[in-house]
C-alpha cells in the first residue's frame, strides 16, 4: 500500500499510535541523537545519525533470562529455576534508517535457526519498524551501498517514508505496516502521479550522495579468506584502544555474555542474564587455562572484519556490515574500516 | 602553535642510526578526524607526521601497550620509543615515571608547544561546521583557527573552539622531552579548575542526581579505561575484561576472584566503575581529557578527575605530573597534611 | 513444559567419585534428570552445566548414549563454575542444558578399526565412543586405546581402564619416570609413533591439549593416515552453546554447533585458531 502523510500531520499520526509504544530519534540539549520513548513530546523527523541504533531495543544490553531461588522445606533444600520472558507492549520505532532496519535483518538471521532466540524474537515480533529513506547521508562516513544496502533499502522494514519536502510518502511493506496507516486512516493520502515520480528521483538521486565507497567488496569477500596469516593485521591494529565501541554501537554487533548475578546470597537469590559483550576485549576467548586463541589485537581487529566481510558471507550470502560508519567516525583512534579493507584489496597488486 | 620541522629531522635521525624502535607520533586520520596516532617504523615515511590543532590524542597510552608487548616477547628489543607529547601528555608520563611503570631510557621525548594555542574540541568544531567535515585545522599569524573544509576556509576565535581542558592548561609546553619543538610560551591562567564552578555550585542531592543521569547512558564499553595512560592494570578491580589468567593461575585464585561489580550497564554498576575509577586515579590525572573525548555517548567524565586533581592540590599541596623526582601523591605523606578527619 | 533454549533442566547428582586429587583435580559426575526428563544424544556432544550462581560450564557427556540411566561428566577443576561443581556432592541440583554440538560419525566407521589417542582430560570426551564402541562391538573392527597424563596420579578412570584391559589393547603413559611405573615414558604423540598403529581400514580419534592434538595429528601423518581418518574434537571458551554469543568460532564455524568434532580434513581448512 502507497500513500502520502503531509508533514503537518505526522505528530497527529504519532499521537493515534497510543497503543503503541513509540520510539522516536530525539536530540538534547548538547546536540545529539538517540532513541527514546515518545511519550508525547516533541517528535521530528529532521534528524542525523543517532549515536546509539535501535539494537538497543530489539537487543537491549541487559535482559534478564531466568531467576534462581534456593528454597529450604524444612530440612531439605531445593533449587527454583523460573524463566523470565520480557513482557513486550507493541512498539513502533518510527525514522530506523534502512542501515538499521537491514542490520535487524541480519540480527533476525542469527537468533533464528535450530536454536530459535525466544527473548529476541519476543521483542522482535512486538516491534515494527519505520524508516526513513536517507534523502541525504546522515553521516560523513556511510557507505551502505558499498555492502549492497541503499539510502533507500525496504529489507527488515515494515514501513519506508520518503520525505518529499512538504509530505513523505509512506510505503506500508507488511500487515503490521499497514495497522499503523489504519490507526490513522484519515490523515494519509492517495499518493498523486507526480509523488510517485518525485520519489523515484529521490531514491536515485540519494544512492549518488554516499561520501564513501568500499570498492570490489564482494571480492574483498574472497579476498580475505587467503589474508589469515598477513602482518597487515598487526600493522592496522597498531592503534587499537581495545575498547569496545565499534561493537557496541555497530547496528548488527550481537556477541554477548551470559553472567549469574547474584541478589542476596544466603539463601541464594539471583538473576542469570545476558549483557552485550565484545570481540574486541581481551579475555573474549580467553580459556580457563590461561590459552587464548586471540591473544592480541591483531587477531582481534581480524576477527571482527573477518566475522563482518567472510565468515557472514559463507553462512548467510550477506555482509554483516551495514555501512553505517560508527566505527569510524566513534573510534578514538580513527581506525577506518573502508581504509583497512581497501589495503585489503590492494595488498600484494 | 610549533612548527615541528626541526622534531621531524631528528625523529628520521633517530630512526636511521637505530637509537629508537619506532616513533609514535601523529599522522593523518580518515574517519572525519583529521588526525590519529601514528606509529614510523622507517625514516622515509617520518614526512607523513604532522603537527596541529587536531592532534588530540595523548599518545602516551601506546607507552603501556609498548609494555605490554615486551612482556609477551622473549627476547625483546630493548631500545627506547619515540614519542610525540604536548604540554598535557608530558604530564602523564612523568606519572608513569614516578610510579616506575616505565624507566626513562624506554622513551626518547619529542616535545611540542602548543605556544598560545592548544587542540580543538571536536564537539565545538562540528557545532561551527554544522555538518560539513574539517579537512584540516590550522593557526594562522594571529592565533585564530582557520578549517579547511570542502566549501572553502572558515575562520574562528581561539576560545570558540579550544578544548576545555586548554582554557584551563597549566602546562602548554612539554615539562619532560629530549628534544623540544616550539617556543616555551608563558600563558596567563584565568581560572584554574574554573570548569568545576557550576558543579561545584550544585547542592550533594544537585549533583547526585547529576552523576545519576549522566552515568545511567552509560554502555560501559571502557573506552575511558581503554584510552587512558594511567589505567594500566592489568588486573582492574572494576572490570572483568582483564582477568591476568595464566597457566599457572591456580583453579583457587580464580574461583575465589570477587566480581566487585557486575556486567550489567545499570545505575549502580555503573556508578560504582566511574566513581571507583575516579578514585583510583586521584593524584594521577592529569586531565589530557581523552577519557571524556572518547566517551561514545558524551558523558561528562573530565569532572569527576578534576575536581580530584583539584583536591590533590588543596589538601596536599601537590600538583600532578610535574617533577618526575617526586614520588607519587599516593606513596608519600607530609606531618602537615591534613588530619581533621582522625578522631 | 516446553523450555527455551537458554533455560536448564534441573539434574541432581547421584554419583560422585575423584578420579584425581589435588592441584590439578578431576572428578567424575552422574546425574540424573530431576523430572525424568528425556535427553537423547550422540557420542562426542556436549551439555552446559549451570551452577545456579555461578555460571554455566560446557562439558562433553562422556558416558555412552546407549545407557539411558544417567548422564555421566568428568571435569576438570579450573575456575568459578568447576570449582563450585567440586564442592557439590550426591543429592545437589544443577542445570543441565543440551545436547550440543555434532558428534562423532559412528555410523561412518562401521566396519573399521578404531585407535584412541586421549591426553590428560581428554580421554573424558574419547570415553562416550570408547564405551559405545564396547556395547556395539561387531560393528567395528580392532579397538585400541593410547593415553597418557602427565603423572601416574593424573590419570583417569584408573579403575575403569585396567577393566578395559581385558577387553582391547591399552597402551599408557606418563611425562616423566616414576618408581613403579612399567610402561612407556614419554608424551603421548611419541608414544603414538612407538606404537604405530597401522592407518589400514582404521579411523583415530584424538583429544587432549591442544599442543598434543597437533603433535599426535602430525605423529599419524607420518604414519601415513590420511586427513580424512583422523577425527578430534576441539574445544574453544563457551557461553551460549548455540552458535549465537559469537565466542566461540573458529572461522565460520561455531565450535559448539557446528563441531566440536572434526576430522582433521576438515579442521585444517578452517583457520588455525583455537
Amino acid at each position: 500500500m502507497e500513500k502520502t502523510l503531509p508533514k503537518k500531520s505526522f505528530p497527529q499520526w504519532v499521537k493515534k499510535l497510543s497503543s503503541w509504544n513509540v520510539y522516536v530519534p530525539r536530540k538534547d540539549e548538547e546536540g545529539r541523537w538517540n532513541y527514546v520513548e515518545a511519550d508525547g513530546g516533541e517528535v521530528s523527523l529532521d534528524v542525523l545519525q543517532t549515536t546509539l541504533s535501535p539494537k538497543k531495543i530489539l537487543f537491549p544490553q541487559r535482559e534478564v533470562f531466568l531467576e534462581f531461588t534456593k528454597i529450604l522445606a524444612g530440612d531439605r533444600e531445593t533449587l527454583e529455576v523460573k524463566e523470565v520472558l520480557p513482557v513486550v507492549k507493541p512498539t513502533v520505532i518510527i525514522g530506523a534508517r534502512p542501515c538499521e532496519a537491514r542490520a535487524a535483518w541480519m540480527l533476525d538471521e542469527v537468533f533464528s535457526g535450530e536454536f530459535k532466540d525466544v527473548y529476541y524474537w519476543k521483542r522482535r515480533d512486538q516491534t515494527t519498524l519505520v524508516g526513513l529513506a536517507c534523502t541525504n547521508p546522515p553521516s560523513e562516513n556511510c557507505f551502505c551501498t558499498s555492502v549492497e544496502g541503499s539510502p533507500h533499502s525496504e529489507e527488515g522494514l515494515d514501513l519506508l517514508l520518503t520525505d518529499l519536502g512538504d509530505k513523505y510518502y509512506v510505503h506500508s511493506l507488511t500487515a503490521k505496516g499497514e495497522k499503523l496507516i489504519s490507526a490513522a486512516k484519515e490523515l494519509f493520502e492517495e499518493p498523486k502521479p507526480e509523488a510517485k515520480k518525485q520519489v523515484k528521483a529521490a531514491h536515485a538521486e540519494s544512492e549518488k550522495k554516499i561520501k564513501r565507497q568500499l570498492k570490489d567488496a564482494r571480492p574483498i569477500a574472497q579476498k580475505l579468506k587467503g589474508m589469515f596469516e598477513s602482518p597487515l593485521w598487526d600493522e592496522e591494529s597498531m592503534s587499537c584502544l581495545r575498547c569496545g565501541i565499534c561493537t557496541y554501537l555497530c547496528p548488527s554487533c550481537h556477541c554477548f555474555d551470559i553472567s549469574d548475578e547474584i541478589e542476596t546470597p544466603s539463601p541464594l537469590q539471583g538473576q542469570r542474564v545476558r549483557t552485550w559483550d565484545t570481540c574486541q576485549f581481551p579475555d573474549f576467548t580467553m580459556h580457563s587455562s590461561g590459552h587464548n586463541p586471540r591473544p592480541d589485537k591483531a587477531s582481534r581487529l581480524r576477527q571482527r572484519l573477518l566475522h563482518k566481510f567472510q565468515y557472514f558471507i559463507q553462512v548467510y550470502d550477506k555482509f554483516m556490515c551495514v555501512g553505517c560508519g560508527r566505527c569510524i567516525t566513534l573510534c578514538p583512534v580513527g581506525i577506518d574500516i573502508i581504509k583497512v579493507l581497501d589495503k585489503v584489496r590492494d595488498h600484494g597488486a | 602553535m610549533a612548527k615541528i620541522e626541526d622534531l621531524k629531522e631528528e625523529a628520521k635521525k633517530l630512526l636511521r642510526e637505530g637509537k629508537v624502535k619506532y616513533i609514535i607520533g601523529y599522522g593523518a586520520g580518515s574517519n572525519g578526524w583529521p588526525a590519529a596516532p601514528l606509529f614510523i617504523k622507517k625514516p622515509e615515511d617520518m614526512d607523513n607526521l604532522i603537527w596541529d590543532p587536531t592532534c588530540v590524542h595523548n599518545l602516551v597510552r601506546f607507552l603501556v601497550d609498548e609494555k605490554r608487548r615486551k612482556a609477551r616477547q622473549k627476547q625483546p628489543d630493548k631500545r627506547p620509543v619515540g614519542i610525540m607529547v604536548k604540554g598535557c601528555d608530558s604530564r602523564a608520563l612523568v606519572v608513569l615515571l614516578q610510579e616506575k611503570f616505565i624507566d626513562r631510557n624506554d622513551v626518547y621525548i619529542l616535545g611540542v608547544s602548543c605556544e598560545k594555542m592548544g587542540v580543538v574540541d571536536d564537539g565545538k568544531l562540528a557545532k561551527k561546521l554544522a555538518g560539513k567535515k574539517a579537512k584540516r585545522v590550522e593557526v594562522d599569524a594571529q592565533d585564530r583557527f582557520v578549517i579547511t573544509t570542502e566549501d572553502g576556509k572558515i575562520e574562528a576565535a581561539s576560545e570558540e573552539l579550544l578544548a576545555e581542558r586548554c582554557l584551563e592548561c597549566k602546562a602548554n609546553f612539554p615539562v619532560i622531552y629530549d628534544l623540544l619543538s616550539g617556543e616555551k610560551t608563558k600563558r596567563p591562567l584565568d581560572k584554574p579548575f574554573g570548569s568545576l564552578e557550576k558543579i561545584e555550585s550544585l547542592s550533594a542531592a544537585e549533583r547526585w542526581s547529576f552523576w545519576k543521569e549522566q552515568l545511567d547512558r552509560c554502555i560501559r564499553c571502557y573506552a575511558c579505561r581503554s584510552v587512558c595512560p594511567m589505567c594500566y592494570c592489568d588486573e582492574c578491580v572494576v572490570d572483568s575484561i582483564n582477568l591476568a589468567v595464566t597457566a599457572d593461575t591456580t583453579a583457587d585464585e580464580k574461583a575465589q576472584r570477587i566480581r566487585w561489580i557486575q556486567r550489567s550497564a545499570e545505575s549502580s554498576e555503573n556508578l560504582i566503575y566511574h566513581l571507583v575509577r575516579a578514585i583510583h586515579l586521584a593524584g594521577r590525572c592529569i586531565d589530557c581529557g581523552e577519557c571524556e573525548r572518547a566517551c561514545p555517548l558524551d558523558i561528562p567524565l573530565r569532572f569527576l578527575n578534576k575536581k580530584l586533581e583539584k583536591e590533590a592540590k588543596e589538601l596536599f599541596g601537590y600538583e600532578v605530573g610535574f617533577d618526575p623526582a617526586l614520588p607519587a601523591l599516593i606513596s608519600c605523606f607530609r606531618d602537615e597534611d591534613p588530619q581533621d578527619f582522625i578522631r | 513444559m516446553e523450555l527455551n533454549v537458554y533455560t536448564p533442566q534441573l539434574a541432581k547428582i547421584v554419583q560422585t567419585k575423584d578420579e584425581v586429587v589435588g592441584a590439578r583435580a578431576i572428578k567424575t559426575f552422574r546425574t540424573e534428570f530431576a523430572n525424568g526428563a528425556r535427553f537423547d544424544y550422540r557420542c562426542g556432544q556436549c551439555a552446559m552445566l549451570s551452577v545456579f550462581g555461578k555460571g554455566e560450564a560446557m562439558i562433553s557427556i562422556s558416558s555412552s548414549p546407549l545407557i539411558k540411566d544417567y548422564l555421566q561428566f568428568s571435569i576438570l577443576r579450573t575456575g568459578r563454575v568447576t570449582s563450585a561443581l567440586h564442592e557439590m556432592e550426591v543429592g545437589d541440583l544443577i542445570g543441565v542444558r543440551g545436547p550440543y554440538g555434532n558428534g562423532f560419525p559412528m555410523d561412518e566407521w562401521r566396519g573399521k578399526n578404531l585407535v584412541f589417542i586421549g591426553g590428560g582430560i581428554g580421554l573424558a570426551p574419547l570415553w562416550s565412543v570408547v564405551r559405545t564402541a564396547l556395547l556395539r562391538k561387531s560393528e567395528f573392527g580392532a579397538l585400541s586405546l593410547i593415553y597418557g597424563a602427565r603423572t601416574s596420579k593424573d590419570i583417569v578412570f584408573k579403575d575403569e581402564l585396567a577393566e578395559l584391559k581385558s577387553q582391547m589393547p591399552v597402551h599408557l603413559s606418563i611425562d616423566v619416570s616414576e618408581p613403579d611405573w612399567r610402561e612407556f615414558v614419554g608424551f603421548v604423540p611419541t608414544n603414538v609413533l612407538e606404537k604405530k598403529p597401522s592407518p589400514a581400514n582404521t579411523i583415530a580419534i584424538t583429544c587432549g591439549p591442544p599442543i598434543m592434538i597437533k603433535f599426535v595429528i602430525k605423529n599419524l601423518k607420518d604414519l601415513k593416515f590420511e586427513d580424512e581418518q583422523i577425527y578430534t574434537t576441539v574445544e574453544n571458551k563457551m557461553k551460549c552453546g548455540i552458535g549465537k554469543c559469537g565466542r566461540c568460532n573458529i572461522g565460520f564455524h561455531y565450535v559448539c554447533k557446528d563441531g566440536p568434532v572434526y576430522s582433521w580434513a576438515e579442521l585444517k581448512k578452517l583457520p588455525q585458531e583455537y
